[in-house]
């Protein structure tokens, strides 16, 4: 690949700006300008990388990221298959977009009760994750299978295709692009989804370390619990923003 | 007309119903039968209803009054048995697949397998056997026509349907892409109803040709085209040619 | 009667999602026979709110007041960061990236950090909403300020107008659009976390009811807030959506 000039800049004052970002930070910390819960940056990343820690922020990891990744999936096979239902059942569609929309505009912190009777306070944080993804999923996949051209129905009709046939060869294809747009901005999401589902008492997670954290004031554990999420939906959505351009060169 | 009709236009009118409810007739009582193995060109001015007849006989529309019928069937049946081939202006191939891929999907769409050789055969017919594994836009205007009239053919269609597929292309190319299309329809002698503008490409390919008039569209006249087959591109340069495509002209302007 | 009889089917169509769920509520209660102190019946979560409604309206009206005022600030200050950086190639250079990074991570993840910083303070919850409000804010309209019709730039050079000019008739207005994207896209997060705050910290609002309410077992309670709470949000939300409407039928 290769980069313009201007390109060139922009990644160069990119760059600088997190290393900005980074000096402050530790400055902050260094000179104590925010008070004593300002850790500096390599008190951070010392606690964080400090060999004796692995264990604890691992098991952290290990249940906020398959929280995470289980409310992902679901949220992500839910969504989809909602939009596939509204739009092979045209008639059944105003009645799963109002659904939709009701269940998005209830704040994660009002479904928690609901979640943590019927589930359990585990898998609350997976069950905010799954309902914050389903509803990205569901606006992205919906208005995505809206976008195969008339040409091309008119085409499949022509050549007598089923609906099946033509959802899997036409609108599907047509609808990706949308679809990983949607999964790219499902990422933070989901990651928010899990972490206020931990809020509400799990007994695992880097949410709840979070929580006890800030409750204890162990301040370099708060912001190392903080750090790792934040890095990880990153690294996550950044490899999403990938694919997403992959996609986008291939099927539009 | 071969004494067998294929396809039937029996006196049909389409009337379409507009988003704020007004009626608007598009044709009026058009009558055509096309021979089997008969290629028929409807000529016409632009909103005359020419796209209008083609998409009745590919079932895409339902008519008003009248009946199309396709060797006596109706012709959803016949899509719905893969039986149809068609290519419209805009080629409408699938940009996510590649060129081979795209001429392979009607197998795909009828459920069969998809016969490798037909599929280079045909590539190679309209020249395009290297590019088997482009993708569409990777490829110039002329060469997507070709491909969609590829996938037209591959599953050797009782009937073919062409709504002006050299419409968008220009004019030096659009020669070449009739002689092409003559060579290769020459292979099957498919039954072959061609939408075009172009006086020229109507006669030059077309056993007959139609001219569809006037705002609700019928049929003005009827033109038997008596040049024999092969026909060599010199032809455009005869005075019968031109004596017709006079004519053909004339009859499409509007009592001017 | 027969307007009536459509109408219904009209509702029909578009609720039978809604009003399927709540269905299934009501019966799954029934069927399990649940106490109710695990799960109240829509009927008695109905009774408090109606019996109680001070409490409610008053903590409500606090986390309204902090949510609105919050968006309001970080909006405006969004706004100004971003004009601010529009001046400057080095400035947005270093500044966007960040932007986009902040936007792209969990940012309610930041707030058990906020909340140690400043303090458990109702102060520290507008502070958030504000922080929270900012990203968006920023990164819209720093794309709108660089999204000027085309050609319109020519033409006022042509006129000879003035960078500041400029500015205000051509830049400013053609950010307007983007802008109320920012709005819309906050207002819910803005309710949203000024309820999480004040659930983690304990302070005050509907976020503090909710808490206190589960802690006592009065689930009924808990349940009103969440009813509360999603009324809130739904209005802000259309209240943002409206007013996008509003302005994009005005710009365009
Ligand atoms: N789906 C439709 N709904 C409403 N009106 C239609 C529809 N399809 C065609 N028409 C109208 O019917 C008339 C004939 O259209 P048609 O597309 O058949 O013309 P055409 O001869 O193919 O024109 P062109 O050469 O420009 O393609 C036009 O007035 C058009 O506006
Ligand atoms: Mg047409």
């Amino acid at each position: 690949m290769r980069l313009s000039r201007p390109q060139i800049q922009d990644l160069a004052l990119g760059v600088l700006g997190i290393l900005l970002f980074l000096l402050g930070w530790e400055l902050i910390g260094f000179y104590k300008l925010a008070g004593l819960t300002w850790p500096r940056f390599s008190t951070v990343m010392e606690y964080l990388f400090d060999p004796s820690r692995r264990g604890l922020f691992g098991r952290a990891m290990g249940a906020s990221f398959s929280m995470i990744l289980g409310g992902y999936l679901l949220g992500f096979l839910i969504g989809l298959g909602a939009a596939m239902l509204s739009y092979t059942l045209k008639p059944m569609q105003p009645g799963i977009d109002r659904l939709a929309s009701t269940i998005n505009a209830i704040p994660p912190i009002a479904l928690a009760p609901l979640f943590i009777v019927l589930l359990s306070r585990e898998v609350t944080g997976m069950a905010i994750a799954t309902i914050n993804v389903f509803f990205v999923i569901y606006v992205a996949a919906t208005s995505g299978l809206e976008k195969s051209r008339q040409n091309h129905r008119d085409l499949f009709k022509v050549l007598g295709a089923s609906k099946s046939t033509r959802m899997l060869r036409l609108d599907l294809p047509a609808a990706l692009p949308s679809i990983v747009s949607g999964m790219k901005y499902a990422t933070p999401a989901a990651f928010i989804g899990a972490i206020l589902g931990e809020w509400f008492g799990a007994s695992r997670g880097l949410g709840l370390l979070m929580v006890s954290a800030m409750q204890n004031f162990q301040i370099p554990l708060l912001w190392s619990a903080v750090f790792i999420a934040s890095a990880a939906s990153l690294i996550a959505f950044g490899l999403m923003s990938l694919l997403e351009r992959f996609v986008h060169g291939r099927f539009s | 007309m071969s004494p067998e009709t294929a396809i039937n236009v029996d006196h049909v009118g389409m009337v379409f119903t507009l988003d704020d409810g007004t009626e608007l007739t598009a044709v009026r009582d058009v009558d055509i039968k096309i021979g089997k193995g008969e290629f028929v060109a409807l000529l016409g001015p632009s909103g005359c209803g020419k796209s209008t007849i083609l998409r009745l006989v590919a079932a895409l529309e339902e008519a008003s009054f009248g009946r199309v019928t396709i060797e006596g069937q109706d012709p959803a049946e016949l899509s719905r048995a893969h039986r149809l081939g068609v290519a419209f202006q805009d080629h409408a191939l699938l940009p996510w697949l590649t060129v081979k891929d795209n001429v392979a999907l009607p197998y795909k769409v009828a459920g069969k397998k998809v016969d490798t050789t037909r599929v280079k055969e045909l590539l190679e017919l309209v020249g395009l056997g290297k590019f088997a594994g482009a993708r569409p836009s990777q490829l110039s205007g002329g060469m997507r026509q070709r491909v969609s009239i590829a996938r037209a053919l591959v599953l050797r269609p009782d009937v073919l349907l062409l709504d002006e597929p050299f419409g968008a292309l220009d004019a030096v190319t659009r020669r070449h892409m009739n002689v092409e299309l003559q060579r290769i329809w020459a292979e099957d002698e498919v039954t072959t109803l061609l939408v075009t503008h172009s006086v020229e490409e109507a006669l030059f390919l077309a056993d007959r040709v139609l001219v569809m008039t006037g705002r609700p569209g019928t049929v003005a006249m009827e033109m038997k085209i008596p040049f024999a087959r092969p026909r060599d591109p010199s032809i455009q340069r005869t005075p019968e040619f031109h004596a017709m495509a006079d004519k053909l002209t004339l009859a499409l302007e509007p009592e001017a | 009667m027969t307007g009536f009889a459509t109408r219904a089917r009209g509702f029909l169509a578009k609720y039978w999602g809604v009003i399927g769920v709540l269905l299934l509520w009501q019966g799954w209660v029934w069927a399990k026979d649940l106490n109710a102190i695990v799960m109240p019946q829509p009927l008695d979560v109905v009774r408090d709110l109606v019996t109680n409604p001070g409490i409610y309206l008053s903590n409500a009206a606090l986390t309204l007041t902090l949510a609105a005022l919050g968006l309001v600030m970080g909006m405006a200050l969004g706004t100004a960061i971003a004009v601010l950086a529009w001046t400057s190639r080095l400035l947005s250079g270093i500044l966007i990236p960040l932007g986009l990074i902040f936007s792209s991570v969990p940012v309610v993840a930041l707030i058990p950090i906020l909340a140690r910083l400043l303090g458990y303070d109702v102060k520290t919850v507008l502070a958030i909403v504000v922080i929270i409000s900012f990203f968006p804010a920023f990164v819209f309209t720093s794309a709108g300020l660089r999204a000027l019709p085309p050609g319109s730039e020519d033409l006022f050079r042509v006129f000879g107008s003035s960078p500041w000019q400029r500015f205000i008739r051509l830049v400013l207005p053609s950010a307007v659009p983007s802008w109320m994207i920012a709005l819309r896209l906050s207002a819910p997060p803005a309710v949203l976390s000024a309820m999480v705050a004040e659930f983690l910290m304990g302070t005050s609002g509907l976020g503090y009811m909710f808490r206190q309410s589960a802690a006592d077992f009065q689930t009924d309670r808990a349940f009103g807030t969440s009813v509360v709470a999603t009324a809130i949000s739904v209005l802000c939300f259309t209240l943002a959506t409206l007013a996008e409407k509003r302005v994009n039928a005005r710009w365009s």
